[in-house]
């Protein structure tokens, strides 16, 4: 309610100003009506620039004398010009308080449309206040984002923090930060397996569902801290089997399945990807990853969407579209990147390379 | 409040535009004062809401408001505080209210300072400047809304692009926008004086302050966006033929050469038709420019409205304008006087001269940045007019205006006297000569085309002094004499002396950067080594470091020079985590004019760096030049003869 008063109150203020400025510098204009033109007053100050320049020495005498005939000539003709008298115009007044009274009431009418009256500001920090007094379960994954930096902020030397940070921005759908978080919360607890097997995860949802240089070294880390962990074994294998070393990696992944208990339920994705390494017929990827996969995927695709200008989410969304066979949606997307980045060398090399990344299956 | 009082102004703004048009208009048609002073009354209103409406915008991003949408989509709260000012006209709809405070600025300006000019003439600038006014206000309450809410906030803004979070780029739009939007009161100008049927000399000397005000932001502006093109982008160059710099360096061409044909107008009379013409056609080139950065025709780094619709309606704003001011042309241009008569070696044929070879060059940036968006949207077919097109075409006609340039100070009015120029540049020729077969005789790999560029700037710089040697009497006259009319010389000779010693500034600087520039690339691991010309550089070690809003990795480069340590420079590689993007920090190591460049590409398997190095001799004078020339149009601004309230005032005493 106060906010309302405020806004009328300004609003009032800068149209009583803007009224009072039409009709003041009417007032004045017509005081000043009978103003003579200018034009020959300006003619004689080109006369006496004229005499100045050559007194100095910095013209000629002929030039000067030729100057002097054609400004003088300018001069007469702008003296003997008629003058068309310009008046106070009595009537004018009516004219200058419908203008005073138009502006505003245009004004007025296109707010009511377009504005949003009564919409309070909405503050960075008035909105984390309030999010940190509110219920964390009522939050959104980005507002508890929000929240869990400026808490890992003032605790930064709390692993458990960045580690609820990386995982509330995977849930938020921002790779990037759920690695740095994660790269943090390691840094800050080396031994923690289950950190690093994380980090390794988001690390290949941020390739976007590639095994890369960084989650290799996040699992191999794993390896180091627990030497048997299948889920480190598992994504490492699948990084040779990318690198084009597939029977290693079959060979690799079926030791694991040997070692891995009959209740485990990972079994089953392990087996698979045995399967389909060795050219069995694949029925299909574990759907739950996959979805996982996909459903970063089409994230992106929205993000993109909705704020194209961005060369290094292109390339990744090619090379996920790739690496998940989608072969029309890469083309698509390649296309449209392509043409966007027509100009910028670098861009097209990165995403001829992410086109040609090979399909997971 | 803030956002919506933020918004009413907007709309005020609007809404003050359409009056000021119907007060000034009706003003002058029934030639009444109070109407007229009415008029400007709404302008500086419309000004003054207008800045209002700025505040607001900025104070939401300053406090990362992300319930206005144009805050969301362009900032974020973990920003620096710089870019989240900067982030108001970082964006489409902020850069469109950017160029409705310059216009509606120098509206008030025209408004408040305008005494000078006569009655008629005033209202009718002010209310075109109005009608220009009304058409982007409009454009940007309707269909580009800056303080449009959102009914529910996200979380977190999307942040701006980081290639745009940069100190020069900052500032880049504010001068940018003032040189284009400058050129609206020239534009007004050119409008009022054909409604008027008034374009005599009178009329030129009040054009000219305002063209020359925009002249130097516009300078300024593209020389800030070519240093940011230099050093942000990493690719080692400063200017690409990017459809977007020929979009600001359009403008810029046809304000110069209306700066040169005003004086001709001023001095004689003459050419007051054709300086009409370039008056109309400057401003109308600054539209150009906005409609192709925003129509989505671009793709680049300032393409950020890719929306059609917005396209197609700075389209049709730029048609009707532009349709507008030159069909007034058409009609009126037939009677317009015919000013005074020269003969073919004089002053004024020299600055005709100057206009031609300016007007050239600029329909060659024309078709060379049009042709290919009209060729891809008939046939689809994208092809690129790069570097090989302008070098063949626009080098050479201002390679000619070059070599002429010296000699046109030297010309008198009316008729000149060729041979006695020539003995007056005789010693700048000589300086020329010999700096071009010095550049053949020291610098290898010889290079002709090199050579004779280096000559043809050492020719415009003597020139440039020759013409105030020539004018003080130096070295002939006594000295005293010399030192009197050196102080007496007029500040708007000083002002064309800057500027033209700068072109010769700025192309010693191109031509070397360009013709002698040494490039190096490998993959180091660290401890690895790279020489780019007589330079050794050894990478010592890449380390992370945190900003405020991007993760870094830092390389630490010694350069050495035969053994002796020359400097150690940091390129950086940084991730900018909000958005994923990643960017190059270039690390610069300045030798005097000259610039070893490096850029840290990013890690490679095996653990090696790219490391990008080039060595750029003399390329500080490519941006010293230009700077130059802006100090020019600056001193030139402030003499007396141009400041006409207070001469006026004078004259009144007298």
């Amino acid at each position: 309610m106060r906010g309302m008063l405020v806004f009328w109150a300004a609003a009032g203020v800068l149209t009583a100003i803007a009224a009072g400025l039409i009709l003041m510098r009417a007032a004045r204009a017509a005081g000043q009506a009978a103003a003579a033109d200018p034009t020959p007053i300006l003619y004689r100050r080109q006369l006496a620039e004229i005499a100045d320049l050559a007194d100095r020495g910095l013209m000629g005498e002929a030039e000067r004398r030729s100057a002097e005939a054609e400004a003088a000539r300018r001069l007469l003709a702008a003296a003997d010009a008629p003058q068309q008298a310009w008046s106070a115009d009595p009537r004018a007044r009516r004219w200058v308080l419908a203008g005073g009274v138009a502006a505003p009431a245009i004004a007025l009418g296109l707010y009511l449309t377009l504005g949003a009256p009564g919409y309070a500001d909405q503050p960075y920090a008035e909105r984390l206040a309030s999010w940190r007094q509110a219920d964390l379960e009522s939050l959104t994954p980005p507002q508890l984002a929000a929240v869990l930096k400026q808490v890992t902020r003032e605790r930064p030397d709390d692993p458990e923090g960045f580690r609820y940070l990386g995982l509330v921005q995977a849930a938020a759908q921002n790779p990037v930060a759920a690695v740095q978080a994660l790269r943090r919360a390691a840094a800050l607890a080396p031994q923690r397996v289950d950190i690093w097997q994380m980090l390794g995860e988001a690390e290949i949802v941020e390739a976007g569902g590639k095994v890369d240089a960084d989650a290799q070294a996040a699992f191999r880390r794993v390896l180091e801290l627990s030497p048997k962990d299948p889920g480190a074994r598992f994504y490492l294998a699948n990084a040779k089997a990318e690198a084009g070393q597939r029977s290693e990696a079959a060979g690799e992944l079926r030791a694991l399945l040997d070692e891995m208990p009959a209740e485990d339920d990972r079994r089953q994705i392990v087996a698979k990807a045995v399967a389909e390494l060795e050219g069995r017929p694949a029925p299909s990827v574990d759907a739950g990853q996959l979805a996982m996969i996909q459903g970063m995927v089409s994230g992106l695709a929205a993000r993109l969407d909705a704020d194209p200008d961005d060369p290094e989410g292109w390339v990744r969304l090619v090379r996920a579209y790739a690496v998940l066979g989608e072969t029309e949606k890469r083309d698509a997307a390649y296309a449209s990147a392509r043409a966007r980045y027509a100009g910028a060398p670098q861009v097209l090399q990165q995403l001829d390379e992410a086109a040609r990344a090979e399909p997971m299956r | 409040m803030i956002a919506e009082a933020g918004a009413f102004a907007l709309m005020l703004a609007l809404a003050l535009s359409v009056v000021q048009v119907g007060l000034s208009a009706a003003g002058r048609a029934r030639r009444s004062a109070a109407l007229a002073g009415a008029g400007e009354g709404a302008a500086l209103a419309a000004f003054l809401a207008v800045a209002v409406a700025f505040a607001a915008l900025m104070h939401a991003f300053v406090v990362s408001d992300f319930s206005v949408a144009n805050v969301a989509a362009n900032s974020h709260s973990e920003k620096p505080l710089l870019y989240r000012v900067a982030g108001t006209w970082g964006s489409h709809e902020g850069s469109m209210l950017l160029w409705c405070l310059a216009l509606t600025g120098f509206g008030a300006a025209i408004a408040g300072l305008g005494r000078t000019l006569p009655q008629g003439l005033r209202a009718v600038t002010v209310a075109t400047q109005g009608l220009l006014g009304v058409v982007f206000l409009a454009y940007t309450v309707f269909a580009s809304n800056p303080l449009a809410r959102l009914a529910s906030p996200p979380a977190e803004g999307r942040s701006l692009n980081p290639l745009l979070q940069d100190p020069a780029l900052a500032v880049h739009p504010p001068f940018l926008y003032a040189g284009y939007v400058g050129l609206s009161v020239v534009f007004s100008l050119a409008v009022a004086a054909l409604v008027e049927g008034r374009v005599d000399a009178a009329w030129s000397r009040w054009v000219r302050p305002w063209a020359l005000a925009a002249w130097s932001m516009l300078t300024v502006g593209i020389t800030l966006g070519a240093f940011w093109a230099y050093y942000e982008l990493g690719w080692g160059g400063w200017w690409f033929w990017d459809p977007v710099e020929n979009a600001s360096f359009m403008p810029w061409l046809v304000a110069a050469a209306l700066l040169h044909s005003a004086i001709v107008t001023e001095k004689r009379g003459a050419l007051a038709g054709w300086t009409v013409f370039l008056a109309l056609a400057a401003f109308s080139f600054s539209m150009l420019g906005a409609f192709l950065v925003r129509s989505g025709v671009l793709t680049s780094v300032h393409a950020f409205a890719v929306d059609p619709t917005r396209g197609v309606l700075l389209l049709m704003i730029l048609g009707a304008t532009a349709g507008l001011g030159f069909s007034l042309f058409a009609w009126r241009a037939p009677s317009l006087g015919r000013g005074g008569m020269f003969a073919p070696i004089s002053r004024e044929s020299a600055l005709v001269m100057n206009n031609i070879l300016l007007a050239a060059a600029t329909a060659t940036v024309l078709l060379g940045t049009l042709y290919p968006l009209i060729r891809e949207a008939m046939t689809g077919e994208a092809i690129s007019v790069g570097p090989p097109y302008f070098n063949l075409t626009f080098t050479p006609l201002m390679s000619a205006m070059l070599v002429l340039l010296p000699a046109g100070p030297l010309l008198a009015w009316k008729r000149g006297d060729a041979r006695g120029v020539a003995q007056r540049l005789w010693v700048a020729l000589l300086i020329a000569a010999a700096s071009g077969l010095a550049t053949i005789a020291l610098v290898s790999p010889k290079k002709a085309f090199g050579a004779l560029g280096v000559a043809l700037g050492a020719w415009l710089i003597a020139g440039a002094l020759a013409e105030i040697v020539e004018r003080t009497r130096a070295f002939r006259a006594p000295a005293a004499e010399t030192w009197r009319r050196l102080v007496g010389l007029p500040r708007g000779a000083w002002g064309m002396t800057l500027a033209h010693l700068g072109l010769g500034v700025f192309v010693l600087g191109a031509v070397f950067e360009t013709t002698w520039k040494i490039e190096a690339a490998e993959a180091l691991p660290v401890g690895g080594r790279l020489t780019v010309g007589a330079y050794e550089l050894k990478l010592d070690d890449v380390h992370p470091v945190s900003g405020p809003n991007y993760e870094a990795d830092e390389g630490r480069i010694t350069v050495t020079r035969d053994g002796a340590f020359v400097c150690r420079v940091t390129p950086q590689r940084r991730l900018y985590t909000a958005g994923g993007q990643t960017t190059s920090e270039v690390g610069l190591c300045y030798r005097g004019t000259s610039h070893i460049y490096l850029v840290l590409g990013e890690r490679r398997e095996g653990g090696t760096y790219l490391v990008r190095a080039y060595w750029n001799p003399w390329a500080s004078l490519i941006f010293a030049g230009p700077a130059i020339m802006a100090l020019g149009g600056l001193v030139s601004l402030t003499d007396r003869r141009l400041r006409l309230g207070i001469g006026r005032r004078r004259e009144e005493r007298a």
